[in-house]
C-alpha cells in the first residue's frame, strides 16, 4: 500500500530525464528512484546517453560557408523538379532507371515468396502485396525519379496505364486525406503490365497504390500484410488485384484503402 | 534577377539581390536542420546529402506551409525523406571509418574511440526510433510535438523512445571494450 500507492511510471521516467517535469513531481521521482536502485541505475545510464548524443552532434548546430550555395542549390532543384523535369532527356534517363528498377523488381520479388515452390505460389493470393511492398521499399526511396509520368500529365497517365493493364482506370483522388499524387510508373505484377500509383502528403510522406490483373478471377475481402513497419491494404476484385501501400499509421492507411475502393468502384462502373 | 554577382565573396552568383524573408528563414534554421541531418544519418557526407535534400524539398513546398512553425515542418520533412533513404542504406550499409569520424568531431576534444562505439551503437537503431530518440534528446522536442510531427500517437512515441534508450544502452554495452564507467 506505501510503495504501489506511490508509483512512478516508465513514461514518468523518461519525463524525468527529458526535464519536462515541475520540481515537486522531479522530488517526487527522486524520492521513488531511491528506493529502486535498478530503476535509477537505468535512469542514470539514459542521462549519460543524453550528454553524450548532445555533446556528440553539438558541433554540427553551425552556420556554414556553404550555406547560401546550399540553399541556392536547393532553389534550383526545386524550381527544375517543379516544372522541366519532362525533358526529352530527362526522359530517357528515367526510362533506363525504369528498365533497371523493373529488372530488380522482377528479380526480387519471386526470390522473396517462395524460392523451392515457383510455380502455383508466384500466382497466389499473397504474392499481390508482396509485389506491393517490393515496389513501395524500392520506389518511395528514391529521390530523383520515384515516377515515370508525373501528377502534371495526370490524363495520360490514366489512359496509357489503363491501356497497358487493360482496364479503365481512374486514378483516386486523396486530397481529402491530405495525399496528392506524385505520379505514376508502369510496373510488372504477377508477371505482367501494372499500374503504380504514388501519392506524398505535405511533409514528403509517401504511399503507394499498386493494381494488377489476376489471373484467378474472384473476389476478396479487405486484407491486411504487414512488414517491417511497411503496412499493406489489398483487395481482389474479379480480374484486378489492388493493394495501398505505405509506412503510415494503419487506420490512415485504411482509409486511404477505402477511398480507393470506393473510387475504383466508380471506374468499373463506368 | 539575372543580375551578375557584384562582388559577394563566396557567392554562387545565382542569389536574387532582394533577400527573401523564407529562404533567410530557412538558412537561419541550417545549423539545426544540419546537426538533426547528422543525428540521423551515419556520416558527415550522408549529414550533408540529406540536408540538401531536405532544403530542396523545403523550397519546393513552400506553397503548402501553413505559416507556422518552419522549424517544426521542416524537421518533418527532413524525418520523412530520412525514412524513404533508409530503406535504401539498409541496403548499402558499408560506411567507410573516415567517414564515420567526420570532420566536426575533430574540434572538439571527447574521446575519439568513444565517439567512434556512440556512433556504432547509434547504427542499431530503426530509423524511426532513432528519429525520436534525436527529437527528443537532442532538439529538445516535447513528446507531443513528436507524435505530431511523425503523426504517430504518443504512445508510439513513448515506446519508441524507451525501446531507443535501452537498445543503445544494450549496444554501447555489449561493445564496452574501453570501460570508462564510474566505479560504484
Amino acid at each position: 500500500m506505501t510503495d504501489e500507492f506511490n508509483t512512478v511510471s516508465e513514461d514518468e521516467l523518461h519525463a524525468y530525464v527529458d526535464g519536462h517535469l515541475s520540481q515537486p513531481e522531479r522530488n517526487r521521482i527522486e524520492a521513488w528512484l531511491e528506493k529502486h536502485p535498478a530503476r535509477a541505475e537505468e535512469v542514470r545510464q539514459w542521462q549519460a546517453q543524453a550528454t553524450a548524443l548532445k555533446s556528440h552532434f553539438a558541433s554540427y548546430a553551425r552556420s556554414d560557408e556553404r550555406d547560401r550555395s546550399l540553399l541556392a542549390t536547393g532553389r534550383a532543384r526545386a524550381r527544375t523538379g517543379a516544372t522541366s523535369r519532362r525533358h526529352i532527356l530527362g526522359r530517357l534517363a528515367a526510362g533506363i532507371l525504369i528498365f533497371a528498377a523493373g529488372a530488380l523488381t522482377g528479380l526480387y520479388a519471386p526470390a522473396t515468396i517462395a524460392p523451392d515452390r515457383p510455380l502455383e505460389i508466384a500466382q497466389g493470393p499473397d504474392t499481390l502485396p508482396r509485389q506491393a511492398q517490393s515496389a513501395f521499399l524500392i520506389y518511395a526511396s528514391e529521390v530523383r525519379h520515384p515516377v515515370e509520368v508525373g501528377a502534371d500529365e495526370r490524363a495520360h497517365l490514366a489512359t496509357w496505364l489503363g491501356k497497358r493493364l487493360d482496364y479503365q482506370l481512374r486514378i483516386p483522388d486523396l486530397s481529402a486525406l491530405g495525399f496528392s499524387l506524385v505520379g505514376g510508373r508502369l510496373v510488372p505484377v504477377n508477371g505482367k503490365a501494372g499500374a503504380m500509383l504514388m501519392y506524398e502528403d505535405g511533409t514528403g510522406q509517401r504511399l503507394t497504390v499498386l493494381l494488377g490483373r489476376n489471373t484467378d478471377n474472384r473476389e476478396t475481402s479487405f486484407r491486411i500484410a504487414s512488414q517491417g513497419g511497411v503496412e499493406t491494404f489489398y483487395w481482389i476484385d474479379g480480374t484486378i488485384g489492388y493493394a495501398v501501400t505505405g509506412e503510415v499509421p494503419r487506420d490512415l492507411l485504411q482509409r486511404v484503402a477505402d477511398e480507393c475502393y470506393r473510387q475504383f468502384e466508380g471506374s468499373s462502373a463506368s | 534577377m539575372s543580375h551578375g554577382r557584384d562582388g559577394q565573396e563566396g557567392s554562387t552568383g545565382t542569389e536574387p539581390s532582394v533577400p527573401d524573408p523564407f529562404e533567410e528563414n530557412v538558412l537561419a534554421l541550417m545549423p539545426a536542420l544540419r546537426r538533426y541531418s547528422r543525428s540521423l544519418t551515419r556520416s558527415d557526407p550522408d549529414g550533408e546529402d540529406l540536408l540538401q535534400d531536405c532544403v530542396e524539398k523545403v523550397l519546393a513546398r513552400r506553397a503548402q506551409w501553413r505559416g507556422v512553425n518552419l522549424r517544426a515542418w521542416a524537421f518533418t520533412i527532413m524525418t520523412n525523406l530520412y525514412r524513404n533513404r533508409h530503406r535504401h542504406w539498409v541496403q548499402h550499409p558499408e560506411v567507410e571509418l573516415d567517414d564515420e569520424l567526420g570532420l566536426a568531431s575533430e574540434a572538439d576534444d571527447a574521446d575519439p574511440l568513444e565517439k567512434l562505439r556512440l556512433e556504432r551503437a547509434l547504427d542499431r537503431l530503426s530509423a524511426e526510433n532513432r528519429s525520436v530518440l534525436m527529437l527528443v534528446v537532442i532538439e529538445g522536442y516535447r513528446y507531443q510535438d513528436v507524435a505530431d510531427m511523425m503523426a504517430i500517437p504518443i504512445g508510439t512515441v513513448m515506446s519508441r523512445l524507451s525501446r531507443a534508450r535501452r537498445q543503445l544502452a544494450e549496444a554501447m554495452k555489449d561493445d564496452n571494450v574501453i570501460a570508462l564507467r564510474r566505479p560504484k
